[in-house]
């Protein structure tokens, strides 16, 4: 080696740290919510995984920011007038991130898969006749009942979301997780990079043809301008706010409340609400399993209830952060009602709790409240819920655990004493409650509904009215319907409603208010 | 001399195995069902039992500890239960940023506390004596997620606005993308790390030197006129070798052990990141996995100590 | 504190000392003298003890009382160590917090202390099982001793009785090799062959001379372990597998603080402090300890 060729490669050395802090307008460097530890968003729900895919892989239709579907890989659709065959024809021009060609092949074993594990999906199996193709770009389903929410399926954002992968992935059993990361969306996975519980890398694909409308949330034309996006993974606030801060980072998903001021008084820092549609918390009670069997105790939990103690506990005392919300359904979306959910309003009296609570046979039996303590949301509901329990003479078990464990115990149906449990608590996106189809918590078939397995027909016959409504306003009434009936049975308590922050460098310009992080048409200078 | 070193080195060989044996053990016994969580929520039990199936949960416990340490002496140690990837992947993607940190901390420790170690026996009693004994002492007893906010605090945020927030806060930079922002993503949380080493072998070098240097034959080489500085560093620290190398091996365990704080708090994607998140998660292949590994590192660095004794100390024989 | 005596008359003039006057003292102050870290490390941590005792007494409020509309205060009047994100008195928590570290660190210290001893006991005496326990032990001392807890308290579940248990498995080969090395060097004295030759049952020997012999190293050790067991403590739940979140303790405390170290620092501040300096107090006992029970061991360390 010269000694010049050694020089230039010590500057280039020295040089590296400033170009190591994200200085690069081609690389974006982001800190989701969670861990990415799969790239499923069919077999698996989590959020983050949504999220990831959404990049990787596209669907046949979007939704934009009024929640209408629109075409994405499609060109368009035609139906006939009674809702039963439905006929799409994807555009031409989309590939694999392989080079191949997509065809119906690969759209309707994809379907196939997706209609086994979603809610929605499994409601057009079940009056399918068939699914079939009619050259390669076109393809049809005949149903034997009437379908009017086909678009809204296919271009749902919720997961499991009806992503598009070629045939030899789509074939996956649906409940094994695939292990190729072949899509056809604007970005490629980078399975090399990939350090799970660490970094996920995300590369532009170069054969990736936008549509010409302007991207709205997952409708539109998904134009990337950056060549990598990569995940880094900060499971410690502390330490994901003072890299944004640094400049080591771009983009914070959800930045805890506790730390927005501080980014606030940052010069070169933006923060802002990320999804308008925010969150529901919910405390879930095991509806087979006593005392929350009889549902004069659950009615007297709902009684003491307070919601701004929750939401303050999750999120402080921002109240642009969050709102009471006697509802099951997403503040500010058209299907919103307060009637029913006048339990929840007003003062709450403690007294009158224990005296319904003696009333309705409560007998001293001691209730296992399973924590995720390594869930910041769920750890806070839970603190709130041991201290109201104890509040109001309930004999409290409070079970640290993790969120991996709590999701093996809260799928038990056994008895407290055999490993069952009592209550847990979680939140729903708002995206996912602003009507019944992608609303598997809201579901009251007993056995076959959602942890708790809460049981009430009136309130399974109001989600029929739903789904069989023409218009709006019979949508409504069905949401009416169903709100009061799911108060009466308390399928579930909502803990309050909450959006989150998100906050980015000022360089970077296009974050848009999203329930998904949204990176097509994100820039940086 | 060789023959030594092969029992020394044969030695190793139960130890590994009632390691391994635990380690098995351990996560045999463990509550919580890995196939209902791969199922996910809306699994039935015949799907969950397929998946117990597939793992192999469902054979007894000798079987499957064969089976496993088979699959372990010819390298594989499974797949992780939550990323479908070969654990020995995970751990080779992980094992740069661990072991660029130790390597780090205890050049650093050693760089500095020997030195300290020396100087404070060599003035015994003298405020440097003191202050460096003081110091090693709190250095034992505040925790190092405390050392490292603090650390990061003052010289990444500039907290304290002295002007001096030159560091990154967090994450690392591999080896090959430049040495400088390499060293400059592992200063702080190496001194955080560090400094509980740097205690104990500040500690040892002053006690061992204290009786080194209290020998006759240092007083000979004093009476012969010798240098200090050839006193201190050449006869006395060498003699006062074999304990500091000792506490060196015994204190790795330390090191390892702070690691798995370290890395949490300064985001390093390294073994101690995974070992939490995979205990979080259950995910017992790779738990097994780092348990392992890392006692197995463990081991050869104190098997290292003991071969270099023979080197210090030639007299040493077993 | 010196008292020279001023004669009040005198038949000659009193002769100036040729050796300095030599100074009286109490026999606490000569104590302290002798023995400083040990007078030091004993105040701070019987300090400690009493505030732990007397917590309820000390103007504290139940410290899992939570008010979430009063969360985060920065120190005040009502709140002397401010609130955290529950909204619950950190004064409080970190003095009930007091009690789990001390008892966590107590009952490890004897827990592996008297495990370990028995087990090096065994050890030493019974040539059989020497090899296999020794190994044993060899073997769970190649885990590092984070990683053995972490994996306990994963196994076992957070209660503080899991951790003292995680804790003491770690602690346990070392007391143990530590007390096999004292009975096998004893072993090779006089008096005890002696006593072997005559016929002296194993247990008397046990309990006359070697028992005698090792609580001395014992006590030096159990001090230190008690001063890492309440920092691993902090640490298992710092990484959320320790005493569990309903129980405040320094560690909990801390580790819901972490989160807002860098805007709400007097979360962490408090308990940290109060760590630190017990730590400090039961390692500065131990090195006094050591220096006053084993001079041989003080020049070691």
């Amino acid at each position: 080696m010269k000694r010049r060729t050694l020089l230039t490669a010590a500057a280039a050395t020295l040089a590296a740290p400033r170009l190591s802090l994200a200085q690069n307008t081609r690389v974006l460097k982001f800190v989701p919510q969670a861990n990415l530890s799969s790239m499923d968003a069919v077999a698996g729900t989590q959020y983050v995984v949504r999220n990831a895919a959404m990049m990787v892989w596209d669907q046949l239709y979007g939704t934009d920011g009024s929640i209408t579907p629109k075409p994405q890989m499609c060109e368009g659709h035609e139906v006939n007038a009674n809702l039963t065959v439905w006929t799409f024809k994807l555009r031409d021009g989309l590939k694999w991130h392989d080079g191949e060609k997509v065809t119906t092949r690969d759209v309707i074993a994809s379907l196939k898969r997706w209609m086994v594990r979603d809610t929605m999906g499994q409601r057009i199996q079940a009056s399918l006749d068939a699914l079939e193709a009619i050259d390669d770009r076109t393809f049809r389903f005949r149903l034997n009942k009437p379908f009017a929410k086909m678009l809204f399926a296919l271009g749902k954002s919720n997961a499991p979301v009806a992503l598009m992968m070629p045939e030899r992935i789509a074939s996956t059993d649906p409940f094994q997780l695939i292990k190729e990361y072949v899509g056809s969306g604007p970005m490629k996975f980078n399975t090399a990079e990939w350090v799970p519980g660490a970094k996920a890398i995300f590369e532009r694909f170069e054969g990736y043809q936008p549509r010409s409308e302007a991207a709205d949330w997952s409708s539109g034309g998904k134009r990337m301008n950056f060549d990598r996006i990569e995940w880094i993974i900060m499971p410690d606030i502390s330490t994901a706010s003072a890299a944004l801060q640094n400049g080591e980072i771009d983009w914070w998903e959800n930045p805890a409340a506790d730390v927005v001021p501080l980014l606030k008084r940052n010069r070169n820092i933006n923060v802002d609400i990320g999804d308008p549609l925010g969150n529901i918390g919910s405390f879930r009670m095991n509806h087979l399993n006593p005392p929350f069997d009889k549902v004069g105790v659950r009615r007297a939990v709902l009684m003491a209830l307070s919601q701004a103690d929750y939401m303050q506990a999750v999120v402080g005392e921002d109240t642009n952060l969050w709102k009471l919300c006697p509802s099951f359904f997403t503040p500010g979306t058209p299907l919103y009602t307060e009637v029913g959910g006048e339990l929840l309003k007003g003062p709450r009296n403690y007294d009158a709790a224990k005296k319904m609570l003696q009333e309705s046979g409560y007998n001293g039996e001691r209730i296992e409240l399973v924590v995720p303590t390594d869930v910041p949301i769920t750890k806070a509901e839970g603190d709130v819920t041991a201290d109201l329990l104890a509040k109001i003479g309930m004999n409290v078990n409070y079970v640290a655990t993790d969120w991996g464990t709590t999701g093996t115990r809260r799928a038990s149906k056994a008895p407290v004493s055999q490993g069952g449990w009592n209550i847990f608590h979680t939140w729903h996106a708002g995206a996912d409650c602003i009507n019944p189809a992608p609303y598997t918590a809201l579901d009251a078939g007993g056995d076959k509904a959602w942890f708790g397995w809460p049981k009430s027909d009136k309130v399974q016959s109001a989600i029929a009215d739903w789904y069989a409504a023409p218009d709006l306003a019979a949508e409504k009434a069905a949401a009416v319907a169903i709100n009061q009936a799911s108060f009466e049975n308390v399928s579930y308590i909502p803990t309050g409603f909450f959006v989150q922050y998100t906050a980015w460098r000022k360089n970077v310009s296009g974050v848009v208010k999203a329930p998904f992080p949204v990176f097509w048409g994100v820039e940086k200078s | 001399m060789f023959a030594y070193i092969c029992r020394r080195v044969l030695a190793t060989i139960p130890v590994m195995a009632i390691v391994a044996l635990f380690v098995f053990s351990l996560l045999y016994i463990a509550p919580g069902d890995p196939a209902a969580i791969i199922a996910g929520d809306q699994a039935s039990p015949a799907d969950v039992d397929r998946i117990r199936m597939a793992l192999g949960l469902d054979r007894p416990f000798l079987v499957r500890f064969l089976a496993w340490l088979w699959d372990v002496l010819r390298g594989d140690l499974g797949v992780s239960i939550f990323t479908n990837l070969p654990v020995t992947k995970m751990i080779g993607q992980r094992i740069q940023p661990t072991l660029s940190l130790m390597v780090i901390t205890l050049t650093l420790s050693l760089v500095t506390a020997i030195p300290l170690g020396v100087v404070a026996a060599w003035k015994q009693g003298s405020w440097i004596d003191r202050f460096s004994m003081i110091i090693s002492t709190a250095g034992f007893s505040v925790p190092v997620f405390v050392i490292g906010y603090l650390l990061a605090y003052t010289f990444a945020l500039d907290g304290f606005e002295l002007g001096i927030g030159f560091f990154p806060v967090q994450g690392y930079v591999p080896i090959e993308q430049g040495v400088v922002p390499w060293f400059m993503n592992l200063l702080l949380p190496s001194i955080a790390l560090g400094l509980v080493y740097m205690a104990l072998i500040a500690r040892i070098t002053r006690a061992t030197m204290l009786e080194v240097l209290s020998q006759d034959y240092v007083r000979t080489a004093r009476a012969k006129g010798a240098g200090q500085h050839s006193i201190l560093f050449v006869h006395a620290l060498k003699n006062a070798a074999v304990p500091i190398v000792t506490v060196v091996g015994i204190g790795f365990a330390t090191l390892i052990g702070g690691a798995v704080v370290t890395e949490s708090v300064f985001a390093i994607p390294g073994l101690g990141r995974l070992t939490v998140d995979a205990i979080l998660r259950r995910d017992y292949p790779i738990i097994q996995g780092v348990v392992l590994m890392f006692s197995f590192l463990y081991v050869l660095v104190n098997l290292g100590v003991d071969l270099l004794y023979t080197l210090f100390d030639p007299r040493i024989r077993y | 504190m010196s008292v020279s005596i001023e004669p009040g008359f005198a038949a000659a003039p009193v002769l100036r000392d040729v050796l300095p006057p030599r100074r009286e003292r109490g026999r606490v102050m000569l104590f302290i003298y002798r023995h400083p870290t040990i007078a030091v490390g004993g105040l701070l941590l019987g300090l400690m003890v009493l505030i732990a005792i007397f917590a309820p007494f000390l103007h504290t409020v139940d410290p899992t009382a939570l008010a979430p509309a009063r969360r985060t205060r920065a120190p005040n009047a009502q709140y002397w160590f401010g609130s955290d994100m529950l909204g619950r008195d950190i004064y409080s928590r970190v003095l009930y917090g007091a009690r789990v570290s001390l008892l966590v660190g107590f009952l490890v210290a004897a827990v592996s202390s008297l495990v370990g001893l028995t087990i090096g006991l065994c050890a030493g005496f019974i040539r059989i099982l020497d090899t296999v326990m020794m190994r044993v032990m060899d073997g769970l001392m190649s885990i590092p001793s984070i990683l053995l807890a972490i994996a306990f308290m994963a196994l076992i579940g957070a209660s503080v009785q899991n951790v003292v248990i995680a804790i003491s498995v770690a602690e346990i080969p070392r007391v143990a090799r530590l007390v096999r090395g004292v009975v096998l060097s004893l072993r090779e004295q006089a008096y005890v062959e002696a006593a072997i030759a005559s016929g002296t049952s194993t247990f008397k020997i046990i309990w006359r001379h070697i028992l005698p012999n090792t609580l001395a190293p014992i006590i030096v050790q159990a001090t230190f372990i008690c001063a890492s067991a309440m920092l691993a403590e902090a640490t298992l739940s710092f990484i959320g597998a320790g005493t569990p979140p309903t129980t405040p303790s320094w560690g909990n405390i801390m580790a819901e603080g972490r989160a807002l170290w860098q805007v709400k620092p007097f979360i962490v501040f408090f308990p940290a402090v109060f760590l630190s300096i017990t730590v400090l107090a039961v390692n500065l006992l131990g090195d006094g300890l050591r220096d006053a029970l084993d001079p041989r061991l003080a020049k070691r360390i």
